[in-house]
C-alpha cells in the first residue's frame, strides 16, 4: 500500500507544479502581448459598397504561442438588424513573432436605406459589437466584447424643394427653377445627380429635370433644377417626384407637394 | 518540535512559493478586481491545512486535514473560479476568460489527493489493527 500512494503522490506533486508553472507563465505572459490599431481607411470597393478597414498588428513577445485571435465587428441599426457583419481571423501568432491583418468591413447603403430611409434624411446612430477573442498559449480561450453607438450623419440631412420660380419661355412654355438644399451630415462625399418629375393638381406630369450635385462630407448643398414646363398645366399647387442617384446608393421616387 | 520546525518549513515554502507566482500574476490584478484577495484567501488557507496536518503527522487526523485541503481546493475552484468561466466588466467591455480546462485539471489533481488521503487513512487504520508480533526475550 505505501508504493502505490507513494507513486500517487509524486504523480499529483509533479502534476500540481506543471499547471502551476504553466498558469502562471501563460497569464504572465499575455502583458507582452501588444495589439497596435493603425489608422483606419474608408473608401468605395469596386461593388460601389463603402469599406471600412482597420489595421491591426499583434506583436506576440509572450512565452507562448496565440491561436485562433479572432476579431469580429457587427454593426447593426437602432433597432439591432444587423447591417453588415466583418471578421478577422489568424490561427497562430508564434511566440516571438508580429502579424499584421487588416480587419474589412463592407457596407451596403442600399441595404441599410431598404431598411430605413430615415437614415436618408435624419441624423441617427448605429449600434457596433466588436468582439476579439483569441487562445492564450493556444488552449485558454479569452474574450472581450464591447459594445457601443457612433453617430449616423443622414447624407440628406435637412432636404428641401423650394417653390418652383417661373420665368417666360415661348408662348407655350415657362421656364421653372426649383431651388433645392440639404445638408450632407455623412461620412462620404454624396455625388450623383438629382431627378425630378413635376406633377399638377390633376396629377398630370408637366414638367421633369435633373442635374448632377456634389456635396462634400459636412457640407451644406445649394442648388435648383431648371427645366421647362407647359403653360396650360401649371397650377399653384403639386407635387415633385424626386429619384436621387449616386454610386453608392438610388433612392426614389419620394413625393414632396408644392404650394 | 521536529513536527513544528517542519511544519513551519513547509509553510514557509509554500508562502515563498507563493510570493514568487504572485510577482508573475500581480500585472493581472489591474486587471482583475479581486483577484489578489481571492489568492490570497485561498493561500491562507491552504497552509493553515497544510501546517495542521503536518502537525498531527502519525494520527489519524493528519489524513482529516490532507482530505480536508484536497476537498478545499475543489470547493474553492469550484466557488471563486465561477465553474471556470471567470468574467468581469469594465464599462462597456466585457472580458470573459474560459479556464474551465484549468478548472478540470485542477479538479481532478484535487480528487487525486484526495484519493491519497483516504488511501493514506486506509493505510493506518490497516496499520493499527495488525497483531503485532510479540518478541520472546
Amino acid at each position: 500500500m505505501k508504493i502505490p500512494i507513494r507513486m500517487i503522490g509524486i504523480a499529483t506533486t509533479f502534476f500540481w507544479i506543471f499547471l502551476i508553472a504553466f498558469s502562471v507563465s501563460a497569464a504572465y505572459s499575455a502583458k507582452d502581448i501588444q495589439f497596435n490599431f493603425g489608422d483606419p481607411q474608408t473608401g468605395m470597393n469596386a461593388d460601389n459598397e463603402l469599406f471600412f478597414s482597420l489595421p491591426i498588428t499583434i506583436v506576440n513577445r509572450g512565452f507562448y504561442n496565440i491561436g485562433n485571435f479572432n476579431v469580429t465587428s457587427r454593426i447593426a441599426d437602432s433597432d439591432g438588424h444587423e447591417i453588415t457583419r466583418g471578421s478577422t481571423l489568424i490561427s497562430v501568432i508564434r511566440k516571438g513573432e508580429e502579424v499584421t491583418a487588416s480587419h474589412d468591413l463592407t457596407f451596403d447603403i442600399d441595404d441599410l436605406l431598404q431598411r430605413d430611409q430615415e437614415y436618408l434624411f435624419n441624423d441617427s446612430e448605429v449600434r457596433i459589437h466588436e468582439a476579439v477573442g483569441l487562445r492564450l498559449a493556444e488552449v485558454i480561450p479569452v474574450q472581450a466584447e464591447a459594445n457601443f453607438t457612433l453617430p449616423w450623419g443622414a447624407p440628406l440631412y435637412n432636404f428641401a424643394i423650394g417653390e418652383p420660380q417661373y420665368s417666360a419661355f415661348n408662348t407655350t412654355h415657362f421656364r421653372a427653377t426649383v431651388p433645392i438644399s440639404f445638408e450632407n451630415h455623412a461620412f462620404f462625399d454624396l455625388a450623383g445627380s438629382i431627378q425630378l418629375r413635376m406633377y399638377n393638381n390633376v396629377g398630370t406630369r408637366t414638367g421633369y429635370g435633373e442635374t448632377a450635385l456634389v456635396a462634400a462630407q459636412h457640407a451644406r448643398y445649394d442648388g435648383a433644377v431648371e427645366f421647362y414646363v407647359l403653360i396650360s398645366g401649371v397650377t399653384p399647387n403639386g407635387r415633385f417626384e424626386a429619384c436621387l442617384f449616386s454610386p453608392l446608393f438610388n433612392y426614389g421616387p419620394w413625393v414632396i407637394p408644392y404650394g | 518540535m521536529w513536527k513544528a520546525t517542519k511544519a513551519t518549513i513547509k509553510g514557509l515554502i509554500a508562502y515563498v512559493i507563493y510570493f514568487f507566482a504572485w510577482s508573475f500574476l500581480s500585472p493581472l490584478s489591474q486587471l482583475i478586481p479581486g483577484l489578489q484577495q481571492m489568492i490570497e484567501t485561498f493561500v491562507a488557507i491552504y497552509i493553515v491545512l497544510m501546517v495542521l496536518g503536518e502537525l498531527t503527522s502519525g494520527t489519524i487526523y493528519q489524513h482529516f486535514f490532507n482530505a480536508a485541503k484536497a476537498l478545499f481546493i475543489i470547493a474553492y475552484m469550484l466557488m471563486s473560479l465561477k465553474g471556470g468561466m471567470f468574467g468581469f466588466s469594465f464599462e462597456n467591455v466585457s472580458l470573459m476568460i474560459d479556464l474551465r480546462m484549468f478548472v478540470v485539471i485542477a479538479m481532478l489533481l484535487s480528487l487525486l489527493g484526495l484519493a491519497k488521503s483516504v488511501l493514506q487513512a486506509i493505510d493506518f487504520m490497516n496499520e493499527k489493527a495488525e497483531p503485532r508480533l510479540l518478541k520472546l526475550s
